[in-house]
Order: structure tokens, then sequence, then C-alpha cells
């Protein structure tokens, strides 16, 4: 099965086939390339890139996540891609392999494609032109480019953003993150459009005043608010099974990720304020261990 | 309440056995891709051993990691061009010589010509010790057909160019 | 005084690598040691921010590579906790300004003034990291329990050079636990191979203390104080028990569930 997957890519020329599931893409329209940032490790850059993607791709359009955290790679695994991972990033850069033989294409999502990181090898390995070169060639084929940037301020984090003319700020609701957040964002080139991701909201917590709101964090950092994330704990059910959390019924997390997606595809969608008491029977219901439905 | 009751009896699998196994797979994977040096070492004492009882084709040869979708696997298309005689392998190994792989008389033991490129069993202070292969070898495996399935090379493998090492060859001992 | 040197270290970001540098120093310094605490992500620094000393910067440790000040000038001494400093990084360079050799210098002049020397090292495996590597002689890797932390740190324990590692695993939700929904301690140790020093639970007091840079450990009688103490006490190499996951029990949850502002 393996090898008829490996067979399976995106023509290198022109128009796609029909049977791809996708719209041809003219040559003349380039696509969209966006890099997911932060600064701090651990806000939810790879999720964030992953469900966007996959979102993205459900919405009919053909994308190509690229995994910039050389050595430290991770979207293979949040996407359940990981034994399917052969060429990677390094590879087509250095010409190992032409870049189809590196695209690994979604077991779901016939239009998403991910284009791992190398794993036993360094950041400083890439030079900035080959990466801005490879999005370029990406863009030429996607309607989305989705980078997945590292944590840092280093080379890493100057790879990711080279080829991109979007950036996607993600942070959470703690000062560290905002703080990092902050940095990063005067290291954005000018010209790039930057929009916010607020990530791991905690309703009840913003009510008791222990977590610092939306509007606190944005006051500070100052973007276009492209969506407010909640924290649960399906993220973490979704990454042991390496399925995109948009795909697990009822995740609040899941809903928020589409209607970003949304919202980069140019729709005006309102922010909701998060329902902060999920129920008296339902919170028993969890403090006793039972799972909630 | 009911999502509860009808997950005790279907028994899903939880996804912490899941996560435990996808784990299990991908660090597997991750080892040896970060350990080149110590895989070409070890497929090295693999052969020399091989070698002892078969003469092989070793332009032919390949051996590799693959990961599979529930299975980690070394695999390995070893070409066998003799099977050798109980005589010969007792005269090989009572010997104790000191190259396996080549001869030092000339044309390799399996006959193709000596490229040098192959895994040396050295025997000292008798000891048995491997050399890795040669950077050379290295750049004949890109340049090779792909596996029989069609798939593409797996870039476990330790004889692949792009294992983290590039260049010329500098390996110490 | 000749202190052991560890490096505090993860792979993955964001799995608490800071918290803990902040909450087992203070834990140490509260047991009577003499500790500094060195922050070695450059350019992003956060140690400062959990330890509430980000008002009290003047000299960083670029400015003392650099010969720029003293190491007593750079030091801040922690006004709540006796024998507490921090050396902080510099927010205005990036990690590439420092080298491995200068760390270790730095570190040898600090072993020699202080019982214990904790390292933040930054996320990632490139110069920040090796830096932080340098100058310790032993790790402490934290993980949470869950695939990419994991799979980083494994990563990470593949780097240290020979060191000795022990592992801190840390925001465990025991409800996910038994549910089956979060890997166990047990799976973790499994997995790593490494000795464990300490299990955290994941627990919204860290938020709390982070905002007001007022570390969790500072008052005695919160859990997670207990928690941090013991893991203090087993980086040192005695052999405190870890202590209990379980929560003071279902009707003191439900009762703070019920009385909670809801």
């Amino acid at each position: 099965m393996k090898e008829i997957e490996a067979r399976e890519q995106p023509s290198s020329a022109g128009a796609e086939q029909a049977s791809d599931g996708a719209a041809p893409v003219s040559k003349a329209a380039l696509g969209r390339a966006i890099v997911v940032t932060s600064g701090k490790g651990g806000v939810g850059k790879t999720t964030t890139t992953a469900n966007l993607g996959t979102a993205l791709a459900d919405a009919g359009k053909r994308v190509a996540v690229v995994d910039a955290d050389v050595g430290l790679r991770n979207l293979d695994v949040v996407l359940g891609l990981e034994n399917r991972v052969h060429r990677h990033l390094l590879d087509v850069i250095e010409k190992q392999c032409v870049l189809d033989e590196a695209l690994v294409r979604d077991r779901v999502r016939r239009t998403l494609f991910l284009l791992p990181a190398a794993q036993n090898r360094e950041k400083d390995d890439v030079p900035e032109a080959a990466m801005a070169a490879l999005v370029r060639t990406l863009q030429e084929r996607f309607d989305f480019v989705l980078i997945d940037c590292p944590a840092g301020i280093e080379q890493g984090f100057r790879n990711a953003v080279i080829g991109a003319q979007e950036a996607i700020v993600v942070t959470t609701p703690e000062v560290s993150a905002v703080r990092d957040a902050d940095r990063v964002i005067g290291l954005l080139p000018p010209e790039m459009s930057v929009s916010l991701i607020v990530n791991r909201v905690r309703p009840a917590l913003v009510k008791k005043g222990t977590m610092m709101s939306v509007e606190d964090v944005n006051n500070i950092l100052r973007l276009a608010l492209i969506g407010v994330v909640p924290d649960e704990k399906e993220i973490i059910i979704a990454t042991n099974r390496g399925t995109p959390v948009i795909d697990i019924d009822g995740s609040e997390t899941g809903a928020a990720f589409r209607r970003i997606a949304r919202r980069i595809l140019g729709e005006s969608v309102e922010i909701p304020t998060f329902a902060v008491n999920a129920g008296l029977m339902a919170r028993i219901m969890s403090t006793l261990g039972i799972a909630r439905s | 309440m009911l999502d509860f009751i009808t997950k005790f009896f279907k028994r899903e699998e939880a996804s912490k056995t899941l996560a435990k196994e996808r784990l299990r797979l991908v660090l597997m994977s991750d080892r040896v891709s970060l350990a080149p040096d110590v895989f070409d070492e070890m497929k090295g004492e693999m052969l020399s051993v091989i070698r002892r009882y078969l003469e092989i084709d070793e332009r032919a040869l390949d051996m590799h990691f693959e990961n599979l979708e529930r299975q980690f696997a070394l695999l390995a298309s070893i070409p066998v061009l003799k099977v050798k005689t109980a005589e010969e392998v007792a005269a090989a190994s009572h010997h104790g010589t000191s190259r396996n792989g080549t001869s030092r008389n000339g044309a390799g033991h399996n006959g193709a010509p000596h490229n040098g490129a192959v895994a040396d069993g050295i025997i000292e202070n008798g000891i048995a010790r491997t050399q890795p292969p040669r950077r050379r070898r290295r750049r004949k495996r890109a340049a090779s057909p792909p596996l029989e399935e069609g798939a593409p090379p797996s870039q476990n493998d330790g004889t692949s160019p792009h294992d983290g090492t590039q260049g010329p060859s500098i390996e110490g001992p | 005084m000749n202190a052991k040197t560890f490096v505090i270290t993860s792979g993955k970001g964001g799995v608490g690598k800071t918290t803990t540098t902040a909450n087992v120093g203070c834990a140490l310094a509260m047991l009577g040691h003499q500790v500094a605490l060195v922050d070695a992500d450059v350019g992003l620094r956060n140690l400062d921010l959990v330890l509430g000393l980000e008002k009290r910067i003047v000299y960083d440790l670029v400015d003392l590579i650099e010969d720029r000040c003293q190491p007593r000038q750079a030091l801040i001494r922690d006004k709540r906790v006796d024998g507490l400093f921090l050396l902080p990084a510099s927010q205005t360079k990036d990690k590439e300004s420092v080298t491995e050799e200068q760390m270790r210098d730095v570190m040898r002049k600090l072993a020699a003034e202080f019982d214990v020397v904790l390292i933040d090292c930054p996320a990632g495996i490139e110069h920040g990291f090796r830096n932080a590597v340098a100058g310790a002689d032993e790790a402490i890797v934290v993980t949470t329990p869950e695939v990419s932390a994991i799979r980083d740190a494994d990563r990470i324990l593949g780097m240290l050079g020979g060191r000795r590692a022990r592992l801190i695993i840390n925001r465990v939700r025991l409800e996910m636990v038994k549910t089956g929904d979060m890997l166990s301690v047990d799976d973790v140790k499994d997995i790593l191979g490494r000795e464990v020093i300490g299990v955290v639970p994941d627990d919204e007091e860290i938020i709390d203390t982070t905002n007001r840079g007022e570390p969790v450990v500072l008052d005695a009688g919160r859990r997670l104080a207990r928690v941090y103490t013991a893991i203090a006490r087993r980086v040192l190499g005695e052999d405190a028990p870890l202590p209990s996951l379980e929560d003071d029990g279902i009707w003191n949850r439900l009762r703070r569930l019920i009385g909670s502002k809801a």
C-alpha cells in the first residue's frame, strides 16, 4: 500500500488531475505562504498548523504543511503520518530526491500534504535562500503553504519565516508566552501581515482572575486577532491517536480551529465567548473520573 | 453518562495505548537515523559473520531499516553466489583471516572486483573488530535502483547518503 | 563550596523547564543550600519573570561573559529566600552570541561560590542547548506524558554526552491517566528508561503563581510545594519519597467544587 501512496503525488507541471480531488491550480495564482510562529515553545504551533491545514483541506483547498523544526520534528506525529515519512525537506534542498518523493499525503484528506523535517540534522544545515526557494515552489502548486516554525528566534526561526508572506503568531494567556510573542513580532519583516491566535484559554480561570483574558493579551501584542482556542483534554487524546482534534466530535478546540480556517479564507466569523460553566453535573462527573459525554 | 457506559462495553482502545505503541515505533526510527555509524557497524559485523558461510554479491546487497505501519524491521536482501563447504568454513575460522570480505591476494573471495567498499572484519589480538563501510559505498547505494516493492529507499537506511554526514569521510576508528 | 551543576532540559518547549528550575531552586535554598539559577535562554529569557525578579535586572549573562561586570553584580539576590541567586539571560542578544567555552567558564566560577547551580536550558537542540549543557555535570530532563514531549526527550537523552540524566514528569493529569487518555508514569519510565525523580501534577496554581512571580514552593501549604521539595531532595541524591498524586480525596474536591465561584 505504501508504494501506491508514494506514486500518488501531485504532478509537477501545470494543472492537476481532476481525480486528485482538487481544482487545478493555475500557474498565475500563487498560493499563500503562512508561517505559524510563537517564540515560546509548547504553545501550540504544531497543533495549530496541523489542524488549520486539515480544516483548509476540508474546505477543498490544496494544502502543504511544512515542518521546519529540523531535529525535533513533530508535525508528522501530530498528523499521525510518522510511519510514512521517508524523505524530508533537507533531502529536497540537497537534491537527494525530488519534492514529490518527500511529500507525504494525508490518509484522509487527499489534498493535504506534509513536507517533513529531517530528524537527524540541524537547523543550521538549511540555507535560508534554499528554504525560500522551496516555499516558493510549494506556493506554485498549493493554495496554502503552512510552515510550522520551531521555538526560538535563531536560525530555525529565520528559515521558517524567510519564505512566508503572512504570519500567525500563537500565544497562550500566560506571561512568558506573551513576552516571547512580543519579541518575535518585533523580528518579523515589517511588510508581513501578522495575525494572532490565543491558544489554551481556560474561561473559568479567566473569570476567576487567575488567567489573563484575550483582551489583556492583545492589549499588549496589538495584532489582528484571528482566533481564540480553548484548552481541552481532547488535544492530548488527539495527539495520542495521531488524529487532528477537529475530527473529535464535540471538541470545542476543534470547532475553534475550523472557525479560524474560515476566517483565513476570508469569511467573517464571530469569535465566541466560551461558556464558563459546563454544568455542575458534568463537572461532578469529571471529578469522579467519569469521562464527559 | 451514556457515553461512559457504551465506552465500557465497547472496550475501545484507550488512546494512551495507541500513543505508547506509536512512540515505540517512532523512537526506534528516530534512534536509528540518529546513529548511522553505530548501525553501520552492526551491519558490518553481521555481514562478516554471513561471509564466513556464504559468498555474497556485495554490490547487490541491501540492508536497511524500514518503518512499516505497525512494525519496525531490519530488512536484508543478500544475494548468495556460493554456499561454502564445511571445509571452507572451518578453514576460514581456523586461520582467523585478517580480512574476511576481501583477500590480500588479489580479487575478493566472491570474485567480484575488489572495490574496497566493503565492511572489513579485522581480527586483532584475537578479537574481531569490524570497520564501518567507507563513504564511497554510500554514494553507490544512492544510485542503485529502488527496492523491489517500488517503495523509495527508506531514509533510515544507514547506507543512504543523507544520513547526517555529508562530504569527505572523516571517520576515525 | 564546589557545586554540582545541573542543566534542566527537555527538547520540547513549554513542558515546564523554567517553572521547574525556579521551584526546585527555591526549594533547595529553603533547605539551606546556596543556590545559583542560570537562565541560559539568551534572547527569550523567562526565569526572571517566573521568579518575579524581572525588575531588578541590571547586568546579565552576556555582560558577565564579556567582562562588563563582576559576578556579584550580575547575580540577583532573591530577598524572599536566603541563599537564592539568579543570573539572568540577556534579552537583546541571541544564543549564537555565547560559546560553550564561555559558558563552562562562567559555570566554573559559579560552582566555586555555590552549593548547587541549576541551568535553565532553552528549547531545541542547537547553540542554546549546547551552551546550557556545556557547563553542566548532570542533566534533569523534564517531560510531559505526551507523545511529542516524550519523543523530544528521547532525542535529548541521546545528546547529553554521557552525563547522568534523570527525569521529571510534569503536568500529569491523574483523571486522564485513569481513563487511559494519558500515558502513566510507568509508561514514560518504560519508554525513556531513566530514573524518575519527580512527578508533578497538572495544577492551575502554576498559572497563578507565574503571573505573580511567586514560585509556588514559597507557600509551604500548597500541594505543589511538597512535590517540589521532594524533588529538590532527590536532586541532591536523597531518597525522598515521591508524594502521592492522589488529591486530598474526592469529597474535599467536591466540596471545593461546589463551594467555588462557578
